[in-house]
């Protein structure tokens, strides 16, 4: 209840902060899309960390609830937010038509079978130019799309759902059950669980909700192309986040993302050239030395300060 | 069917390429268990050796095959003993070590940009643009050299494999890593050769896709998805097996075109690996998924 | 669950005015922003563009500067690169206009990066003139903000295919005349693929098309494409693409084997690049459809750019150069009507804008009727064994014969 209402109070700080603080209208713009990528970095996470299956295809939801929400938008005009979420259903049913048969598959074989998936639908996608605008990509309609300004907000709750999702799934017997999936998936049959419709309703809610972020997105951006909605790279930043920030921890994705963009914004003018590097050290780093991200460093040093205190006052 | 023999002969061509590339995959996983993300990394890296060779030394690519073996031989035992040592062996050790030779691609990757800027490069040998008239049908020349060091390089493998005492206890360590310990041999030293050996295959695959593709540092990505789908097809781990997952997948591929449009034919060797995954585990040749 | 999140809280505080005071003030300098692929895929003519937008800025400063109401102010040019990736272009684009506040925009280069691009310039209401983006959609979505030098891809396609049926008329060669269309999937390739089916549409009985394929941007193996052309035994090889794109997948044609009666590759073929990456052996007799060409050199403006531009850079310009300064210099022109960097007003000034030019025709207008896209003849040319790309099509322009089919064919 504590955490519930730390939660709703951090919520309520950054929904006000911009109309109070001398915010610079462009960090404002950043700070709404970090909103989205902690959400979709969230997301992921329900499948690499609670469940332990890493998929280096999630690119591939990204663009279809992009894609297909920007398409709902030409086509019937429906408000963006309603259009995004038709967007991430669409990604969510796309996520079960692959990963369905692919789920039974673990470790490495599920990790090398997703990045088929995302590599085979980048390649579908660009080539499909009737609804995807092939390589020039897609354009949204300036009018009835939210400005970046606005868009602060509808990130800041499309987090929160992550963020509720996210504990909704830690705290449930379903997350119990993931958890003994992850541990061993034929034990946990043993124990009742079942296994198969454990991991379709984690991969759909985890596709549907990356594919919203795919249209909050398209909302921002005005404009979506396939290389860059589909793209590896996308697919991967989502890993990076999970892992700087703590893989399989409940919220230690929303650190990981804020380190990500604050070193893709900080590069991105006069030094992009040494974003990649910087990423792969910190991967090598943290896989060689805190599996466990931000959130096991940031234990480990309140382990250490606690063991120092306490010291202190035995002496 | 001069349209199919000229087809089929392109096939078996780029077959030779596709199993060049993947042999360094191939061993790693047989032997150690990891699945190298940085074995693209290290094809654009060697690539981009070739290219240097050629520009500063006049160097052929071909030439610099054995350059490009040694150098990347050692990049392979650094790699090894500053990084992968560390990790554990099986299924827990198979995420981290994922993850931690994806963070090393990208670090390749980086390092390609600052060096060579993000520019795509060729290398113009006399011979780039020379075919020959094959069964009546115009083939690279480069392309039939390729083949022909790819079709060396297996016997080499092979022979050294099946010939040699450090091969030999690569296959004994691959079949069996405890009881190798307990005969005496030193596994961790031929885990460290083989990581070393995979690299150096790499390398090699590297400097053959030089001569035939143009490439900037992103280059690599597709060439070790097609390696996992090779190895995959041809049932994780055999080198034989590897061979004629490359034929499938090229075969697959040229011949694709009567049914796709040329612009998916890339896709196929996709969704062919996520079938096979998850159709038959074991590859299309039934070898068993060893665990 | 999501949805009613979405849906009970879907309120957001609306924009707030954004300070225009002053924006009427003489600057003390013009500040213009833009990008360009100065790496990547596009970096060759990314960094061409940079040449003829530098050349611009700096011949205007010589000059004192832009005549804003009788005041010479100097104008800064601040160019980042976009690495040829879209999603760069836009971010920092709009970089450009919040964080450093620039008065106005010069466009990035190819017809993918500025499709991204012009959104950012249309939704922040920022004048954004670009001399790289020919495909007809970039200027086809109602932006007003957005004007285009480049003539568009589909006229480049029918005066290529104009020459091409002159010859078949002549019985040089065969009719009907078997046509393969090759083209990048992007909107560049669109038009030409349109345009080139088009003309083949209306003489259905000369032309048959047997290839209409497409490829990916920044593709690194064509060898599926060229063995679907090849088995169709085509004519014509009429294929669209970038140069990086055009030096790979001629490289794979001539190396496999293949030869075409007619090749082309939309707008390449006669850069200095080209021969440098395929050799004079690898580049010969392809047909080439540019939007300017040295040759053209006869009027004053024109031997003036030359001039200027030899004289700092020891080579030729190409049309990229002349199109980046040909951008930047309308541009300069219109903050200069305008009197005034007021966005409005410029936006105004460049509508209502026709300056002498250098490109063919003469005059440079962005005409409101085709989106404020500039119209105007191609040149067609043609690469010779002995390494001259004469001027072969129109004919009251040509500076050379042209020469079909290929007599390097073994057929």
């Amino acid at each position: 209840m504590i955490r519930a209402g730390g939660f709703l109070a951090a919520l309520v700080l950054l929904w006000i902060s911009p109309l109070v603080l001398p915010i610079s209208e462009y960090t404002h713009h950043i700070v709404g899309l970090t909103f989205m990528f902690m959400a979709a970095a969230l997301a992921w996470n329900w499948l690499g960390g609670f469940v332990g299956q890493i998929s280096f295809g999630h690119a591939a939801m990204f663009g279809v609830g992009g894609f297909v929400a920007a398409r709902v938008m030409l086509a019937t005009g429906l408000p963006f937010g309603l259009a995004w979420i038709v967007g991430g259903l669409a990604a969510g049913v796309f996520a079960l038509l692959w990963g369905h048969p692919t789920l039974r598959l673990r470790g490495p074989y599920f990790s090398i079978a997703t990045i088929g998936v995302g590599e085979a639908t980048r390649l579908g996608a660009t080539y499909w130019s009737g609804f995807t605008g092939g390589s020039s990509g897609l354009s949204l309609p300036l009018d009835g799309n939210p400005t970046k300004y606005e868009l602060y907000w509808y990130g800041l709750y499309l987090l929160a759902a992550a963020v509720a999702i996210s504990w909704w799934l830690r705290r449930s017997r379903i997350g119990l059950g993931l958890l003994a999936i992850k541990e061993d998936v034929e034990a946990a049959g043993d124990l009742g669980v079942n296994p198969v419709l454990y991991q379709d309703v984690v991969l759909f809610l985890s596709g549907a909700m990356v594919g919203v972020c795919g249209g909050f997105y398209a909302s921002y951006q005005a404009f979506i192309d396939p290389s860059d909605m589909f793209s590896f790279d996308r697919s991967i930043s989502l890993i990076l986040m999970a892992v700087i920030g703590g893989i399989g921890v409940a919220l230690g994705p929303l650190w990981g993302a804020v380190v990500f963009v604050i070193i893709q914004e900080f590069l991105l003018a006069s030094y992009s050239q040494f974003y990649l590097g910087l990423y792969g050290a910190l991967l090598v780093l943290i896989i060689l030395f805190e599996p466990l991200g931000l959130t096991g460093l940031a234990a480990r040093l309140a382990r250490f300060s606690r063991v120092a205190r306490f010291s202190r006052i035995t002496r | 069917m001069g349209e199919f023999t000229t087809l089929a002969i392109s096939a078996v061509l780029l077959a030779g390429f596709y199993a060049a590339m993947a042999y360094g995959l191939g061993l790693i996983y047989g032997v150690l268990r990891i699945v190298n993300l940085a074995h693209g990394g290290i094809i654009m890296a060697a690539a981009y050796l070739a290219w240097q060779l050629f520009e500063r030394f006049r160097i052929d690519p071909f030439l610099a095959i054995p350059i490009a073996l040694v150098v990347f031989f050692g990049v392979g035992v650094v790699i090894y003993l500053g990084l992968v040592r560390f990790i554990p062996r099986g299924p827990a050790g198979a995420v981290q070590s994922l993850l931690l030779l994806f963070g090393v691609w990208l670090i390749i990757r980086n390092a390609a940009y600052l060096l060579f800027t993000g520019n795509e490069q060729v290398i113009q040998t006399s011979y780039a643009t020379s075919s020959v008239t094959i069964l009546g049908g115009g083939f690279s020349v480069t392309r039939i050299a390729v083949f022909g060091v790819a079709i060396v390089a297996l016997l080499g493998l092979h022979l050294l494999l099946t010939r040699t005492y450090l091969g030999k206890a690569i296959r004994a360590v691959a079949q069996n890593p405890d009881s190798c310990t307990l005969a005496g041999i030193n596994v961790e030293r031929v885990y460290l050769l083989t990581f070393g050996l995979g690299t150096a295959l790499a390398g090699l695959a590297g400097v053959l896709a030089s001569t035939l593709f143009a490439f900037t540092p992103s280059f690599g990505a597709g060439e070790l998805l097609k390696s996992f789908v090779i190895i995959v097809l041809g049932g994780l781990g055999s080198i034989i097996g590897i061979a004629l997952g490359a034929l499938v997948l090229a075969f697959a591929e040229v011949f694709a075109v009567y049914v796709v449009p040329p612009y998916l034919t890339s896709a196929v060797g996709f969704v062919l690996l996520v079938v096979v995954l998850v159709l038959r585990p074991g590859g299309l040749f039934g070898q068993r998924v060893l665990r | 669950m999501l949805t009613a999140l979405l849906l009970v809280a879907g309120c957001a505080p609306s924009q707030r005015e954004s300070g225009g005071s002053g924006a009427d003030d003489v600057p003390e300098k013009i500040v213009i922003g833009a990008t360009l692929p100065l790496t990547g895929a596009e970096s060759k003519s990314g960094g061409r563009f940079k040449q003829g937008y530098e050349l611009a800025v700096e011949l205007e400063n010589a000059d004192g500067g832009i005549d804003v109401r009788g005041t010479k102010v100097p104008v800064e040019l601040k160019l980042l690169d976009d690495t040829t990736d879209q999603a760069k272009a836009i971010n920092l684009a709009q970089r450009l206009i919040t964080q450093d506040g620039v008065h106005a925009l010069l466009g990035t280069y190819s017809t993918a990066l500025i499709e991204a691009q012009s959104t950012v310039a249309e939704q922040n209401k920022i004048p954004y003139v670009n001399g790289g983006g020919a495909a007809t959609s970039i200027y086809g979505k109602g932006f007003t903000y957005v004007f285009g030098a480049l003539a568009p891809v589909r006229n480049l396609a029918t005066t290529e295919m104009e020459w091409i049926n002159a010859q078949q008329a002549a019985g040089k060669l065969p009719k009907p005349a078997k046509v393969a269309v090759v083209w990048e999937n992007t909107s560049h390739g669109e038009d030409f693929a349109e345009g080139v089916k088009g003309f083949a549409g209306a003489h259905a009985t000369d032309y048959q098309v047997v290839v209409d394929e497409s490829f990916a941007l920044d593709g690194k193996d064509f060898s599926a494409i060229l063995s679907t052309v090849r088995s169709a035994d085509a004519d014509l090889v009429m294929v669209d693409a970038h140069l990086p794109d055009f030096i790979t997948m001629q490289r794979q044609f001539i190396s496999s084997g293949m030869c075409a009666p007619v090749i082309t590759y939309g707008a390449r073929g006669s850069e200095a690049d080209a021969r440098t990456a395929l050799g004079q052996d690898g580049i010969n007799y392809i047909l080439s459809a540019v939007w300017w060409n040295k040759q053209l050199g006869n009027t004053a403006l024109n031997s003036a750019f030359i001039k200027e531009f030899t004289s700092r850079h020891g080579t030729d310009p190409e049309w990229y150069q002349a199109l980046g300064y040909e951008a930047a210099r309308s541009l300069f022109t219109a903050i200069s009507t305008a009197g005034s960097v007021d966005r409005t007003k410029v936006r105004d000034a460049l509508a209502t804008l026709t300056m002498d030019s250098i490109l063919p025709g003469g005059k440079l207008s962005y005409p409101a009727a085709s989106g404020g896209q500039a119209s105007y003849p191609f040149v067609v040319q043609q690469n010779l064994p002995d390494g001259s790309s004469p001027i072969i099509y129109p004919a009251d322009i040509a500076t050379g014969a042209g020469v079909a089919p290929n007599p390097g064919c073994k057929r």
